[in-house]
């Protein structure tokens, strides 16, 4: 038992040195997002886009957002999914307003997603469907889209999506809280 | 427009729309495919009888079966492992959890069917476990707060979130998802926490120690004929035709015990968590064991029906959908209905949450029992109220017993984690108009709980002296006080409060046992203050109408207890509160009611010898021997007695006798191997204690005696093991000392701490009772 408590302590030690290195070294903004984003890991949402996704992580800076970006590129479609999370001064005021830029008027409420969210389709691209969920957990608003570039995708569906969408929130808010 | 008004603009909108809540998964209808027909076989039907050429194809499928899932494991393992954190060594991957599963490596998720897949037959008990509490075992914010904290926790991570997911989130962390850089799709089982094919495809149980101590074989839905499995989902034509091969890969005899509940409804925290030592977390297995419904403990003040876990949170109730697992149109519930109203309230699970709070206020599980009068000044019992007359003057300062009995849960009130759960006394005294007289146990405008309030709750203390508020129980190191209520004991509350200068008419005192799932504070952990309120239930409730002037006798409620049992909870509440003379009048009180009643002398006899009145002990013992020679409860106190007279052979005799009617009573065995021990026996002292290691693995007594007894058998290595174990288990001597921290700085709720406490606004000068004065 010692011995493996000991051994245990090395790991965090040796997590510890590789965490404070690639501080020291200045991380750009931008990276991949293997790690990086506390919130999705790459396997889950290479889960939700039907494929392997690339993610990067964009750290956040004033007035912005973290972000984290997945990219599932196929012959045929190029499937995305974004999750933005800022924290705010009055939450459920910023959510509001994300809901306002993001969905419009078309936003549902979303049973059980972190303290209160609203889903409402994201057909931004032309020809492209997508569906995306503007939420909170506590002071921390989110925003979850999932997208394709291709019409009739048969990975993403309307249906596909409106369960996809509903997991990512799950996943998302259960990290926030 | 500004953004606010915008924002406002699309809310009104929202609402006006009329927009459909999207429902939450399991809020709804399953949608699930319809059941295959099937016609169970005539009850005694013998097993269908395969034809040569379906036990090749069941071969061949068996053998298909069983090479995909290794190679599918293997491919897994060599994806996942390379980046996993063995924090606790290559040979531990799923520690500080208990949990261990069949073959090498990591087990895909995979490689588990799905809910749905068993639903498809099974979907009565399916659309039952959607909405239960083991199917959202690690989804719901209540659990995520907490085990974030620990994933986020800067010198632990989410390694050491394995000993909270073994329970939660097994499929998680058998298949290596609890890892910095983890490789692993999530979302194909955290909406799913403890899904179909977790429980029934456990195979063995490996200990009572808890923390997920069982093995979790490769899941299979049925097995060949010579009842070997076969893993993964197969044609659902295969189980309907051998229904017996699909029990015998599922329904394991283990899954219907409470030592199956035990695997995950008995935590500690282990050294490997907190750094610290063995802390007991909570054990409902251990407080079922030592209850009246196990009927394994000969020292229970009551007796009842062999009652499992199963028997009151697995009732059979009848379907309403289709589920070929029915027998005679009943399946056994699936809801595993409980205290907890935060998860179906959070997700709008309705019928979930009518049933518990059904469950709650059904079962008789409670008795509130506003059993006496004292007016200060005079040390007059006025009891049992409504058997006695007595008057009352306006200005009379008065102290109410109320008698709270912990009548027929099978564990303590609050079990398990009591730290975040809150039960609560709520006590008001009001006037002929309602005017409010007294009142303790209300909620502030905050939705907090009344400091002062009587709760059955604990308060663990972090080596900071502060209470551990958001469960972070790897900085738990002492626990303040524990106000529980152990399974078939009492509690006496007191309130003392003055009638109105006024008062012409009565004064009505009702006493209620108040449920909140969860603690206000606690919901604002996770919340933020801005979340709705939780539900509170009235589990149990009493009034009684004080008049001024004369009281005359009244008839009782039909719940209310027999008086014999009013005056045995008050004498086992005075027990617990060390009030030892005041116990033994209460108890004389029932021998009075029940003179052929050999409890009755038991509970004086064991009361002084608690209070070291030895002599009078032996004689109240006699007498309950002389009404039932074999009980086997006072047979135990009787052998403690001979052991203080000296007369060893009969203090042997009465300890044997008492093991043989109850085999698995722990306390019986540990003093039969002290016994043995100081005479020297040191073969049959250890057979009784290894014995009692069987019963209850964290024996400290067992531990100790072992260490030494197996050095002198010349067994060293066993010897350090058992010492080891007693040094991890043991109270650290200087705990204490970070609650009498906690406790200085919170004087509001230190009182709490004292089992022998008064609750009143009556106050002195120096914040202390008035008595009146």
């Amino acid at each position: 038992m010692a011995s493996s408590r000991l051994s245990g302590s090395g790991w965090s030690h040796k997590i510890a040195s590789i965490v404070l290195g690639v501080c020291l070294a200045g991380l750009p903004a931008v990276a991949r997002a293997a790690n990086n984003c506390a919130w999705l890991n790459e396997a889950t949402a290479s889960g939700f886009l039907g494929g392997n996704a690339v993610g990067t992580f964009t750290a956040p800076t004033a007035g912005q957002p973290a972000i984290c970006a997945f990219v599932n590129q196929s012959a045929a479609a190029t499937r995305t999914l974004r999750v933005t999370v800022e924290v705010a001064a009055d939450p459920h005021a910023r959510m509001m307003e994300a809901v306002a830029k993001e969905c419009g008027a078309d936003a549902a409420p979303l049973k059980a997603i972190g303290n209160e969210a609203l889903v409402c389709a994201a057909d931004d691209r032309k020809d492209g469907l997508g569906e995306r969920v503007v939420g909170r957990v506590r002071d921390q608003v989110f925003t979850i889209t999932i997208g394709t570039t291709l019409k009739g995708d048969p990975i993403l569906t309307r249906d596909a999506l409106t369960a996809k969408i509903y997991s990512a929130a799950e996943q998302v808010s259960g990290n926030l809280f | 427009m500004g953004k606010f008004a915008n924002a406002l603009l699309v809310t009104a909108g929202v609402l006006l729309a009329g927009y459909q809540l999207v429902p939450a998964l399991g809020q709804d209808a399953a949608a699930l495919t319809p059941p295959p027909a099937y016609t169970p076989p005539p009850k005694g039907a013998a097993p269908a009888v395969d034809t040569p050429a379906q036990r090749e194809a069941l071969d061949k499928w068996k053998a298909k079966a069983e090479e995909r899932i290794e190679l599918d494991r293997m491919a897994y393992n060599s994806g996942v492992t390379p980046s996993y954190n063995f924090h606790y060594g290559p040979k531990n991957p799923f520690t500080p959890g208990n949990i261990q599963v069949q073959g090498e490596g990591f087990l895909q998720p995979g490689a588990f069917p799905s809910a749905e897949y068993c639903g498809t037959c099974h979907q009565e008990a399916y659309s039952q476990w959607r909405q239960a509490l083991h199917s959202n075992a690690f989804r719901t914010p209540f659990y995520r707060t907490s085990v974030n904290i620990l994933i986020r926790d800067k010198t632990r991570g989410i390694a050491f979130a394995r000993h909270c997911d073994s329970c939660h989130n097994p499929i998680g962390v058998l298949g290596a998802a609890l890892t910095e850089d983890s490789k692993v799709d999530r979302a194909k089982f955290d909406s799913d926490g403890l899904t179909c094919t977790t429980c029934h495809s456990v195979v063995s149980l490996d200990s009572t120690n808890g923390n997920a101590s069982v093995k979790m074989g490769v899941p299979a839905v049925i097995v060949d004929e010579k009842g070997e499995r076969i893993p993964g989902e197969v044609p659902f034509d295969m189980i309907l035709r051998h229904p017996e091969r699909h029990s015998k890969a599922v329904m394991h005899d283990f899954l219907r015990t409470p030592e199956f509940c035990a695997a995950c409804h008995k935590a500690n925290l282990p050294a490997e968590l907190n750094d610290y030592k063995f802390i007991r977390a909570f054990t409902a297995y251990d407080e079922w064991q030592q209850s009246k419904f196990s009927q394994r403990n000969p020292l229970t003040f009551y007796t009842a029906d062999f009652t499992t876990c199963q028997g009151c949170h697995m009732k059979r109730n009848a379907n309403t959908l289709p589920d070929y697992g029915a027998k005679n149109g009943t399946i056994a519930s699936h809801r595993w209905l409980a205290g907890n109203t935060a998860v179906p309230f959070y997700y709008g699970f309705d019928e979930q949450l009518k049933k518990t709070i059904e469950f709650l206020r059904a079962g008789d599980y409670l008795n509130v029992d506003v059993f006496a009068l004292k007016k200060v000044g005079n040390d007059k019992l006025i009891a049992p109220l409504g058997k006695v007359s007595y008057s009352l003057a306006p200005n009379d300062v008065v102290e109410a017993y109320v008698v709270i009995q912990n009548k027929n849960i099978g564990h303590s009130l609050i079990p398990e984690v009591r730290d975040l759960y809150e039960a609560w006394v709520e006590f008001t005294a009001k006037d002929a108009n309602g005017k409010e007289i007294y009142h303790s146990g209300f909620l502030k405008p905050d939705g907090i709980l009344d400091p002062r309030a009587h709760s059955f709750t604990n308060r663990p203390v972090a080596d900071d002296g502060e209470f551990v508020d958001n469960h972070k129980v790897w900085t738990i190191h002492s626990v303040a006080y524990d106000n529980s209520v152990q399974a078939g004991r009492s509690v006496l509350v007191r309130y003392q409060f003055r009638m109105p200068a006024d008062a012409s008419g009565a004064v009505t005192v009702t006493a209620k046992v108040n449920y909140r799932h969860l603690r206000q504070s606690y919901l604002n952990n996770i919340f933020g203050k801005d979340h709705p309120a939780y539900p509170i239930v009235e589990i149990a409730s009493r009034s009684r109408v004080l008049k001024i002037g004369n009281n005359e006798p009244k008839a009782a409620n039909p719940e209310d207890n027999p008086d014999w049992m009013r005056w045995n909870n008050l004498g086992i509440a005075l027990l617990d509160q060390f009030q030892y003379a005041e116990s033994i009048q209460a108890f004389s009180e029932v021998i009075k009611l029940r003179p052929s009643y050999a409890d009755g002398y038991t509970n004086v006899g064991l009361t002084e010898i608690v209070w070291e009145k030895y002599g009078s002990a032996r004689t109240a013992i006699r007498r309950a021997l002389s009404l039932d020679p074999g009980n086997a409860r006072a047979l135990y106190y009787d052998g403690l007695l001979q052991r203080r007279a000296g007369n060893t052979e009969q203090e042997i005799a009465d300890f044997r006798k008492v093991v043989e009617m109850f085999p698995e009573s722990r306390d019986a065995r540990r003093e039969l191997g002290i016994t043995y021990y100081q005479q020297n026996d040191n073969k049959a002292s250890m057979e009784q204690f290894e014995a009692l290691q069987q019963i209850d693995p964290d024996d400290l007594t067992a531990h100790y005696n072992l260490s030494i007894l197996y050095r002198r058998m010349g067994k060293p290595a066993e010897a350090a093991e058992q010492q080891a174990m007693f040094v991890d288990k043991k109270v650290d001597p200087g705990a204490p000392t970070y609650s009498l921290n906690y406790l200085r700085i919170h004087p509001e709720i230190s009182t709490e701490s004292i089992p022998w406490h008064l609750h009143t606004d009556l106050v002195n000068d120096a914040g202390g009772p008035q008595n009146g004065k």
